[in-house]
This record gives structure tokens, sequence and C-alpha cells, in this order.
């Protein structure tokens, strides 16, 4: 018996060994250089690049052979919450996030894992002063590692790489850091109290060596604002913070007229920023002001710096400059989402989308508008394409428990799914889902803990000029704004976009299908189907001289893959569990 | 499908009208302030929804930026002068939104007192069972009892 207990011991030991012995061995340090200019093999940003494109300059795979396309290795993800994954690729290793904070590094050519964080579970590295956050921390934010999160807290989309470490922004409002080469925890740095609701959806990037990161969970009313953060990649140190909601007495503070800063609320950084080095400034949008309708937050002004891009320098969180998109935004129209750096004849520009569906062309070094493209679906505002300025259109302004008619719905048009740029077209390739409603929005109680984005009587129904469908991915010449073409479908488009060299813009939609299209004429060259909805950031590497391109599937994710295909396209049906990637490539020759 | 300008004015006016038939709906039945749960069925959908809602709508019921406020005046903006058994459908349908009507029909009725309790509604003998809550209609607190 005694024999038999120490060979069980012994047993275990070796499996907890090799357990941890697993690690990536020929790990390459990720420099500033290489960030600024990845080899193409790398896909070392969450868009690809610090410009945030979502394009590859890969084209092993093109228009000629992608209907050659097969799967070569897919993975399960937990299914414990929304799938958002922006997975990163470095010398054929794949970091992939999941839900609730797990991060796994897989082999990229074959599925292989590597090593997996998860917290909670994975250990500290041995000599670290990493502070792991227990429910003493937490107070009512504390949730069992197993529970599922839904949407909201729980999410991870993207991760960051810098040394010899990845980053991750948890939806317990801290930052951490994990050791790539063999998944250990390093440090980890409480960032606010997730007991007042804040969280992370979105990971940080890497600016001039700093990890700048935007916070989350701004809605509720409380004796703070929302903010985005530098923290020193090796220490965990904070750096500095800038806030993203102008506070009573400092420049700006006016916009919201007399509302105490505890009722300052929104201006959430929720989708992850773009870096130009050679400005060195690091461009970041902000969200709607809470609540949605200025009726019921109490204020008409414009309330800064809600609905804006913010140009930061990432060594002092200076703002250097902003630009408000909607001031006095009052329908949820979010104009927080990605910022796509792109020099258009010589001038360096970048381009942000919103719900609205409104493309702004902005001047990155001053700030200034150069153009706004509408691409015609919204019927909120009215904006002056070469001023940018808005103004509401008749009647289109809510009160409180008064219906109005409005296109995009509260959804939007436009979400996360970012769009990707192709310098081979000059052109933008858009993730929409079209939409209307008929909205009612109510009233919140003005104390503190409360607050919200408000409540919202909706009445969902179809775009009339979308003929039944959902989906759309529309491509714009860039710079004239000029349609190239538009794919639609009755899903919606669930992906962002990715962009590649080969000619080929490749998404999915919410029905499981992931498309690869010509990039120039719209053509449908490869389809598959997965396992649930197509949802994620979809990205392209190579190893050992064979492209992949890398499609996630995903449930969650808030309104466009629930409730809007749910009302409006109820006979698609998907599984309800399948968070996942699926890898293809061409066959072996 | 194309939707045309009148259907949508159709749609609307069915919104119109189902507002205006639940506001008289509403004005004509109190039941549901003579306490339509049991103490015992709150108390049982308090620990559900611990476990499969607060990690969406939050331990205190408010919601996040995804997810709607539960409690007070979001929860009657949204639902005052609608019945109990169209609250009830709702959740059985869409909830937990991971796994809809995943839950036990006593586990769904708890979650729907502790949602009562929680918005000031008082509880009672009769413990509160799917199928007849279609004749409740969620109220405001009769004038005469307002406290």
């Amino acid at each position: 018996m005694q024999t038999k207990i120490e060979n069980c011991l012994v047993f275990a030991l070796m499996l907890g060994s090799a357990a941890t012995a697993a690690q990536i061995t020929d790990y390459q340090s990720v420099t500033d250089e290489l960030l600024r200019s990845p080899p193409s093999s790398d896909w070392l940003s969450w868009r690809g690049t610090q410009a945030g494109w979502g394009y590859s300059s890969l084209d092993q795979i093109n228009s000629e052979n992608v209907n050659q396309l097969q799967l070569v290795w897919s993975w399960a993800m937990d299914d414990t919450g929304a799938g958002e994954a922006a997975p990163l690729i470095h010398d054929g290793v794949m970091f992939l996030p999941g839900p609730r904070g797990v991060i796994q590094a897989l082999g990229a050519a074959n599925g292989d894992l590597i090593w997996e964080y998860r917290p909670g579970v994975t250990a500290a590295i041995e000599g670290s002063d990493a502070v792991a956050l227990g429910p003493e921390q937490l107070g009512s934010a504390a949730m069992s590692a197993t529970a599922f999160a839904g949407v909201g807290r729980g999410v991870q989309k993207n991760i960051a790489i810098f040394g010899d470490m990845i980053y991750a922004a948890t939806e317990n409002a801290s930052i951490r850091a994990i050791d790539a080469r063999t998944g250990l925890l390093v440090w980890e740095t409480p960032v606010a109290d997730p007991a007042l609701g804040y969280y992370y959806v979105a990971g940080p990037i890497v600016a001039n060596g700093t990890l700048v990161t935007g916070i989350n969970g701004c809605e509720r009313y409380k004796e703070d604002v929302c903010f985005i953060t530098a923290h020193d990649p090796l220490t965990g140190a904070e750096l500095w913070r800038t806030d993203t909601v102008a506070r009573p007495g400092a420049p700006g503070g006016d916009t919201w007229d007399d509302l105490p800063l505890r009722f300052r609320a929104g201006s959430d950084a929720w989708i992850a920023g773009s870096y130009d080095p050679e400005a060195n400034l690091v461009y970041w949008g902000t969200a709607q002001a809470k609540p949605w309708a200025s009726a019921v937050r109490g204020t008409t002004g414009d309330a800064l710096y809600t609905n804006s891009t913010l140009a930061l320098n990432p060594d002092t969180g200076e703002m250097v400059w902003y630009y408000q998109h909607l001031p006095r935004e009052t329908h949820d129209m979010d104009e927080v989402f990605e910022t796509v750096l792109i020099d258009v004849d010589g001038r360096q520009s970048l381009f942000k989308m919103g719900k609205l569906g409104i493309l702004w062309q902005l001047d990155r070094i001053s700030g200034d508008i150069v153009k706004a493209t509408d691409i015609g679906y919204q019927t909120i505002v009215n904006v002056n394409l070469v001023s940018g300025a808005i103004t509401y259109r008749d009647g289109l302004v809510p009160r409180i428990g008064q219906q109005i008619d409005m296109c995009p719905s509260t959804s939007g048009f436009k979400s996360w799914r970012s769009m990707a740029y192709s310098p081979q077209t000059s052109a933008m390739y858009i993730p929409l889902t079209l939409n209307c409603e008929l909205a009612t929005f109510g009233p919140t109680e003005r104390v503190l803990g409360g607050g919200g984005t408000g409540p919202v009587r909706r009445i969902n129904y179809p775009h009339p000029e979308a003929d039944g469908n959902l989906g759309e991915l529309l491509v714009l010449d860039i710079p004239s704004g000029e349609v190239k073409w538009r794919y639609r479908s009755r899903a919606p488009i669930n992906t962002a976009a990715l962009t590649t060299a080969g000619g080929l813009v490749f998404f999915g939609d919410w029905d499981r299908r992931m498309f690869a299209l010509d990039a120039e004429s719209g053509d449908v060259l490869w389809q598959s189907r997965v396992t649930t909805s197509a949802q994620g950031f979809p990205i392209s590497y190579m190893v050992d001289g064979r492209q992949y391109i890398a499609l996630p599937a995903a449930t969650g994710g808030a309104s466009w893959s629930s409730s809007l295909p749910r009302e409006l396209a109820p006979e698609l049906r998907r599984p309800r569990n399948g968070n996942s990637m699926h890898v293809f490539a061409l066959p072996v020759q | 499908m194309k939707l045309t300008a009148s259907c949508i004015k159709a749609v609307s006016l069915a919104a119109m009208l189902w507002s205006v038939s639940a506001a008289s709906v509403a004005q004509s039945n109190d039941a549901i302030w003579a306490g339509v749960f049991t103490e015992a069925q709150a108390a049982r959908g308090a620990a559900d929804y611990s476990t499969h809602c607060a990690s969406c709508h939050s331990g205190d019921l408010r919601g996040n930026s995804n997810t709607p406020s539960l409690l007070g005046m979001s929860f009657m903006f949204i639902w005052e002068g609608r019945s109990l058994g169209e609250l009830y459908t709702k959740m059985r349908d869409e909830m937990p939104s991971d796994r809809p009507g995943s839950l036990s029909t006593q586990s769904y009725e708890g979650l729907l007192a502790y949602l009562l309790q929680s918005n000031q509604f008082p509880a009672g003998d009769k413990a509160l069972k799917a199928g007849v809550l279609d004749a409740i209609n969620i109220t405001a607190k009769p004038v005469a009892t307002r406290q």
C-alpha cells in the first residue's frame, strides 16, 4: 500500500513538473524596433501593426489559389464568456486570449498547446512580487472562475507582447504581465476598484516602451471618472493617468454644465488604440457619455472628452489634441472604435468610424478634420462633410418617454468588429450590421452607484434599404470615400476584417460562415462553416514558409450577436457554445 | 424583405396601442401589490441570481453598459404596465444569455420573485406559479398604500 501511494505521488510530481516545464525555448525578445517594423510572418500588434490596418503583407495565399484553403488545426477555447479574441503571433507561436483572463500559447503551425495562463490557477514566477486579486480586494465584483461572464466583464479582446512578456488587462481592472516563455505570472497591478464597476475588455498597446491601456465600466455614478493609463512594462508601476472626462474646473469642465463630478459618467476607452512612432503619439477613442440620452444625464453640453479621438504623448500622458466627433451625443452612438493610421497624398491621416457610419479623416498631427464621409444609412444627424460639424435632425433629440424612430438602432451600424485597410486597393473594408429602432429613452436614479446607460424601450426593425439583410461588408475607396463594392448577408458580419497582399479580404458572419473575397471585385472565392458564429479578429502569419489564416468563432458579443439576429433573422440558429480558433492554409505540395 | 414607410408606421402604431392598452390595464390591476410570491421563493431566487445572473447584471442588479439595470426606475420604465407572464417568458426564453431556458421552472419562478422583491413588491403567503402570470400586471404602487 505504502509503495502504491509513493508511486502515485511520484507520478503526480512528474505530471506537475511536466506541466510547469513546458515553455517556448527559442523565444526572441520583442523590441520597440520590432513592433515598429514587424516581419510579415509575425502579427505583433492586435491589428497587425501599430498603424492598425488589419493588413498582412503575405501573398502566398492569393485570389488564384484561395479556393484550395483547408483546415490545418482548430482549438476549442473556454466557454466562460463572450469570445472576441485578437491573437498575436511571434516566431511561430500563437498567443491566444480567451474569456475570463485565460491566455494560451499554441504552436502556430500545429495547434499544440505550449502553456496556458489561467487566473488564480497558474503560479506566479518565483521571486516576483505579484499580488493576485482575491475576494478581499474584489468585494462584490468577485466571480467564480467558472462562471459565464456573458457580456461586458470577462471579455478579453487584445493582449500585447513586448520584451519577454505578454500583457493583459483584466475583468477586475488590473493589468498583468505573463512570462512569454513559460506562461507564469510576473506581476499584476490593480488599476481601479472593480467594486465601483471598473473593468477592462481591451488590453494594452505598447508605445515608446510603455503600456497604454484604456479602462471600461464607467457608467455608474461615482466620485471618479474614466481614464487611460501608462504602466512600466518591467515593474507594473503606473507612469501616468489621463482622464477621459473633463472634471469640474478643469479645461473643458464647463462642457458638462454644472454637473458635479459624480454625475459625469461614460467616456469609456474600451477599444485599444494605435500608435505613430514618428509623431510619438498614441491615438485612442472614447465612448459616449452616460446615461445615453442628454435629457437623462441632465446636461445638453458637449460633455468632453466623450465620443472623441484623443492624441496622447505616451511618455507623459499629455493630451496633445482631441477631436470630438459627436458633441452632445444623445442616442448611444459610440465613436470609440479602432483608429487606422494612413498617409494620404503625403498627409499623415487617421480614419475612424462610429456607430452612425460616418467615416472621419483627421490630420493625425494637428487633429484637424480633413473630411467626413456619411455612408448614407443613418437618419439622426446632418454632417458637414468639410467641417465635420454635426446637427441633430428635427425631432431626433430624444425626450424622456417619447418614442423616436432612428437608424441605426442603439446597436449601431459599426461596432467593435474592426475595419481593415488594404494599400493594394487603397480601400477600407468595413463590417456593418444594418438595423433601425423605435427607441424610447427612460430615466435613471441620480444617486451614487446608480446612473448606468439609462433604460431604453427598443423595437428593432430591419433597415429599409437593406433588402432584409442585416450584414454588410462595405468597401470604400480611400480617400474619396466612394463605394467600391458591398457584400450583403442575411446574418450580421460578425468579425473584424483582414486584408492581405494576396488581393483578399477575410471575414465571417453570425451564421457560422468564414469568407475570402477578392479585395478588388468582391467576388466570393472561398467559404467554410465552423462551430458557431464567426466572431473575433482574423489574422494571417507564416511559419516555415507556409502562410496561415486564423479565423476565430465565438458566442456572446453583445447585441450584434444576440438580440439583433434573434429578433430580425429568427430562422438562423447557432449552437450556444463553441468559442474556438480555426486555422487554414494551402495544401502542402 | 423590404420594409416600407407604411410598415414602419404600422409597427409604431401597434407599439403605441400596446402602451395605451397596457397603461389602462395597469390602472385596473394592482394584484401584484397583494403579494404574489413568497419570501422563501425570493430567497431561492437570490441564490440563483448570484450563480446565473450576477456576472452580467451585476451583484446589485444595476447592470453594465451591455446589460440593462433590473432595478428601480429602469426596471419600471421597461416593465410597468406589462404582465408578469411577459417578463417570465422573456427570462425563460432568453436568459441566461449563454444557455436560455436551461434552468428549472422552479428556478425561473424564484428569480422572478427575487426581481419583484428587489423592486419593493411585497411577499405574500402564496407561491408564484408559472402559468397564471399573464393575469398579473406590473404596476406602480397604488396611491392608497403608499407610505
